[in-house]
């Protein structure tokens, strides 16, 4: 893929990214090219999502742009900086800039914390007094849609909307500007669902936040993501604005992935009558 | 129950709870009634919390300790399962009433070949030679849309996809011929293709050999053009029954309508507009309220709502609803 003359408002720009895996064996080693040189870039304020099936790639290239893996080759562009090139100790600054969501993000919280500690945990880390993390974990837990009374109770108590709220909450405390969301819509039922896609797009609108998405499911793309990049074998194969990835796929890839959705759609429509 | 066939599995009164370690009670599955018609497919739509995992492993009698049947019956060809001992019981489960999971890597086991896991199951209750009974593997394999058995009879369960493994437990769960096929959220793991082939296998099942399967989903999107008829569950109750179409055009229960407009406007909406959904969750299983359990969160609710439980009413013919909306 050539590379696009830069556009002036790309919040992050991934150029060449490229990661293997060797997976240990006791005699013989063997390497896995999970991602082979992916390019794109997301403006400030968007939404991008990956998708493709599982193995495809694009929880990789999530980890790497959340600086939870380290790529192989490849540069991840935030403003002027390369993030992938910095040393470990030059990293801490960035890691507030990228926050990750996960499905069920409970479970990469502390089960013994309260919902207060896991939201507060970030802010701790970063070394901030106890009156401005007090203040931030309050009005991060608000701007979520969750009432403060409660976040003295284990985070384990809460349900799995909550949770999600709660790992939103989380991210928030450190002021992000880009938010890795992988497969956090995933696992909740449609009314859940549909109440934290409505969060994320709120707090996208309140602070300008770039999205990169990864998700499985037509519909959450179809509604959440300007730009959708489709993943096969560690490339991108197909990239393009939501309308036109949904209207007129071109790569069998994506075809396949985003045509299915539209097939349930169609029997829902044909017995309900309502029009697409 | 479109009241063509007979009554394969007919719960009725159904009462499930879970005791808690610190002794608090929780009612999953609350006086429920249900008929699954023989050769019929019955989905229970519901979020997650409603109680239609613990209706499943009721039907199975498999409900993790702490989980009682309280009252009720279910009465599988006229017989209480409830009442059956475990050795009655073995000679049902896994051969005439069968369970595919949610997530068949968990129920796998990961050291022995698939073929020999599916063999497992006719072992245990038809009377096969070895030579037999892999060939019937093989077939089983075949049926389920593996193109090439004789390789996949000897994979182990991680060299497999989770669509293919998905296969492996249809092929266990339909190797003795059931006359009732449970499913539990089947698709939800697997990614948007891959989800319709397996509908579409399922689909392929009922037609070739009759077997009556009960669908467990929330998405209702999954139960078009595949479900014959709809039980939603809320709260540990069922609120509204009916054919698949009649419930998908026109439904009654308020929640049933927010389920369904939800899934209508799911796709095809323009980029960052708002996502249908109901507001709240649902009420907390140790207390729940006197009056409708959905009451808190509908739209349309009245002063009666909060003061009793709805009954059913009858608004149109077989079209059971609890909501005060239809009656008094």
């Amino acid at each position: 893929m050539s590379r696009e003359p830069e556009s002036q408002n790309a919040f992050l720009r991934v150029s060449g990214l490229a990661k293997r895996y060797v997976r240990g064996g006791l005699w013989r080693e063997r390497v896995v090219e999970a991602v082979r040189g992916v390019d794109f870039e997301i403006a400030a304020g968007r939404t991008l999502a990956l998708v493709g099936e599982s193995g495809s790639g694009k929880s990789t290239v999530a980890r790497c742009v959340a600086l939870l893996e380290k790529s192989d080759a490849g540069q991840i562009w935030i403003g002027d900086t390369d993030i992938a090139s910095l040393s470990l100790s030059a990293l801490l600054p960035w890691r507030t800039q990228v926050q990750m969501v996960f499905q069920d993000a409970v479970t990469s919280m502390n089960p013994r914390f309260t919902a207060a500690e896991a939201v507060e945990e970030p802010l701790l880390i970063m070394g901030k007094d106890e009156a401005l993390r007090r203040e931030t974990v309050r009005s991060s837990v608000n701007e979520v849609g969750l009432s403060v009374d409660g976040i003295e109770r284990s985070v384990m108590q809460f349900s799995g909307g909550q949770r999600q709220r709660l790992a939103i909450a989380r991210a928030l405390t450190v002021r992000p500007k880009l938010l890795v969301l992988d497969e956090a819509l995933t696992g909740l039922d449609l009314s859940t669902q549909g109440q934290i896609a409505n969060l994320l797009l709120d707090l996208q609108a309140a602070h300008s936040l770039t999205y990169l998405l990864i998700s499985h499911d037509p519909a959450v793309v179809g509604r959440m993501a300007d730009v959708i990049a489709v993943m096969a074998g560690g490339r991108i194969v197909e990239m393009g604005s939501t309308a036109e990835m949904m209207t007129a796929p071109k790569h069998e890839e994506t075809i396949r992935l985003l045509r299915s959705a539209r097939a349930a759609q169609t029997n829902l429509a044909a017995i309900t009558g309502a029009s697409l | 129950m479109d009241g063509t066939g007979k009554v394969l599995v007919a719960v009725r009164g159904l009462s499930v709870a879970y005791t808690l370690a610190n002794g608090s009670r929780i009612p999953a599955v609350d006086d429920l009634s249900l008929a699954i018609g023989s050769e019929e497919i019955v989905g229970i739509l519901g979020e997650s919390g409603c109680g239609k995992s613990t209706l499943a492993n009721a039907l199975l009698r498999l409900l993790p300790a702490g989980a009682v049947c309280e009252q009720g019956e279910i009465l599988f060809r006229g017989r209480n399962l409830l009442r059956m001992s475990e050795r009655e019981l073995r000679a049902i489960r896994g051969r005439e009433v069968t369970f595919v999971p949610q997530d068949p890597a968990l129920s796998l086991n990961p050291v022995l070949s698939v073929g020999s896991q599916v063999a497992e199951i006719l072992r245990a209750h038809l009377p096969l030679g070895r030579k037999q009974r892999r060939a019937r593997v093989l077939e089983l394999l075949g049926e389920v849309g593996f193109v090439r058995p004789e390789e996949i009879y000897d994979a182990y369960p991680h060299q497999l996809s989770g669509g293919q493994r998905q296969r492996i437990a249809i092929a266990q769960a339909v190797a003795c011929r059931p006359a009732l096929l449970i499913a539990d959220e089947p698709t939800s793991k697997l990614d948007a293709p891959l989800q319709e082939e397996i509908v579409a296998l399922l689909a392929q099942i009922r037609r070739k050999h009759g077997t009556a399967i009960l669908v467990i989903s929330h998405d209702p999107a999954m139960f078009a053009g595949f479900i014959d008829s709809i039980a939603v569950m809320y709260a540990g109750k069922i609120v509204e029954i009916g054919n698949t179409a009649q419930i998908l055009r026109q439904p009654l229960h308020p929640y049933t309508q927010a389920l369904v407009e939800m899934a209508k406007s799911a796709v095809g909406a323009p980029v960052r507009t708002h996502f249908a959904s109901i507001e709240g969750e649902s009420p907390n299983p140790a207390a729940f309220p006197v009056g409708c359990r959905f009451e808190p969160r509908c739209r349309e609710r009245m002063e009666i709502c909060v003061q009793r439980y709805p009954p059913s009413f009858v608004p149109m013919p077989a079209r059971p609803v609890s909501c005060f909306k239809y009656g008094e």
